[in-house]
């Protein structure tokens, strides 16, 4: 298992499809933390991370050969699995909003996750909290994007194999999903303020 | 910078994303000058930094360890790994058989169907025997057959046509050798060289020469005495014209 350790993915994965057994437990040990966190920060269910981590996995078992190294990592190839095994689950709960629906972000917009004032001390355990619940809140695409770029520290172009998409559009939707939390985060009051103050911006030109 | 350019890089900024150090001056130093977008910087800070604590809480999650155990003990039932290579490996093996094996096929039927043995079989069907093609080369003619010719061409209008009509090769207007035209010649039906009107039969008998393949109107039968269909009257035939060393036209067949 120590010489495992030296191998990097592609080989493991490798090993693994010709039956190697301690390739396969290498290689989830490296990998089955990111795909756990991905899968329960984008459903807040450690019942659906846990189904999906296993789900992730049987699937690299069967279909591993499908993975092509010149289009990516690994461990993105993975979270891309995992991501398609999520939204999956959760339409089949009734999580999901309906995807690409667009016409709901504003009244999310609106919406204020909290009555205290996060932003004011996001050291406490609180606000940890309610950052997470304002992350859960997000509508798919952009909880994607949040979630592999500010919680998983994935790069803009792996985030981008991930989703399939162009690195513009994850740029796009991290803005507009960073957007969405704040206005979620910010306390109701200034939440009336909103329309002034995006005014008020929208006039300063210094 | 303004409002709206410090707005398309202040999460960038706040989240300590590389950035033109140019451009991260003038977006610090247009904070310190606008209190609105200093708020709005505030806020992506502290949002950032909402979010880094969260990430570093669930850093330390990892799945259970009993997944790793069910994962392992399916390994080991291989019930669930495909041998891939074996089984990829035999369906190619199966597809290339089945590919050889239509390839042989295809090459026996099309053999078959071009076998020159059906050209006699086709003239006995007709009830006589099929008349040899004439040569293309026709210095060898004589001029009472040339002669006989002209006045009587070789095809018989009354033969009933083939049932199923004969594929005929597409053909460049100019036959490169005698050759290939007489091969060309048994795939087809074609009157006799018929001397043209201002040249003497005579003048057949040179040697050397051209034939050119052509299409006439149909019209242009009658001028040789021969019958035109006249519900295709406005159709064109083809033809073979003689041209002698030359130059001139010296004889002209039809060819169906």
């Amino acid at each position: 298992m120590k010489l495992k350790s030296d191998v990097n993915d592609n080989d493991l994965l490798r090993l693994m499809l010709a039956g190697d057994e301690d390739a396969l437990s290498a290689l989830y040990r490296r990998r089955q933390g990111s795909v756990y966190r991905f899968a329960l920060q984008m459903s807040g269910s450690r019942s659906i991370a846990e189904d999906v981590t296993q789900e992730v996995f049987l699937f690299l078992m069967r279909e591993g050969h499908v993975f092509d190294d010149s289009k990516g990592t690994v461990g993105a190839f993975l979270l891309g699995v995992a991501r398609v095994h999520v939204r999956r689950r959760l339409r089949a709960e009734h999580r999901l909003e309906p995807l690409g629906d667009d016409s709901d972000d504003e009244d999310l917009f609106m919406q204020s996750a909290t009555d205290v004032c996060p932003l004011e001390d996001l050291t406490r355990a609180e606000t940890i909290e309610s950052v997470r619940k304002a992350v859960l809140s997000l509508p798919p695409k952009y909880r994607e994007v949040v979630v592999l770029c500010e919680l998983q520290d994935v790069s803009y172009g792996e985030t981008a194999e991930i989703l399939g998409c162009a690195i513009g559009t994850v740029r796009s939707r991290l803005h507009r999903g960073r957007a969405l939390l704040l206005a979620k985060l910010r306390p109701a009051e200034e939440v009336e303020e909103t329309g002034a103050a995006t005014v008020k911006s929208a006039r300063c030109f210094a | 910078m303004n409002c709206q350019r410090f707005e398309t890089v202040v999460s960038e900024l706040a989240r300590g994303q590389m950035m033109a150090a140019e451009q991260r001056t003038e977006a610090l130093a247009h904070s310190d000058a606008c209190d609105d977008c200093a708020a709005r910087l505030g806020d992506e800070q502290m949002l950032t930094l909402g979010l880094q604590s969260l990430a570093a809480e669930l850093e330390s999650l990892e799945a259970p360890r009993e997944i790793e155990a069910k994962l392992l003990a399916a390994f080991r039932a291989r019930d669930v790994v495909v041998p891939i290579k074996k089984g990829s490996s035999s369906r190619y093996w199966l597809a290339a058989i089945a590919a050889m094996l239509l390839i042989a096929i295809s090459v026996v039927v099309f053999r078959w169907s071009n076998r020159p043995a059906d050209e006699p079989r086709q003239a006995t069907q007709n009830g006589r025997q099929e008349q040899p093609q004439p040569k293309q080369d026709v210095s060898n003619k004589s001029n009472d057959q040339l002669a006989q010719n002209a006045e009587k061409p070789s095809v018989d209008d009354s033969l009933p046509q083939p049932s199923k009509p004969k594929r005929i090769r597409p053909v460049s207007l100019r036959r490169p050798n005698n050759a290939a035209v007489a091969n060309h010649a048994t795939k087809e039906i074609a009157t006799d060289f018929i001397p043209l009107s201002y040249m003497s039969a005579v003048s057949l008998q040179q040697e050397g020469g051209q034939i050119i393949r052509v299409q006439v109107p149909r019209s242009a039968l009658a001028n040789f005495g021969l019958p035109v269909n006249m519900d295709r009257y406005n159709e064109k035939v083809k033809a073979d014209v003689l041209y002698g060393v030359d130059g001139m036209a010296r004889a002209i067949r039809f060819v169906q």
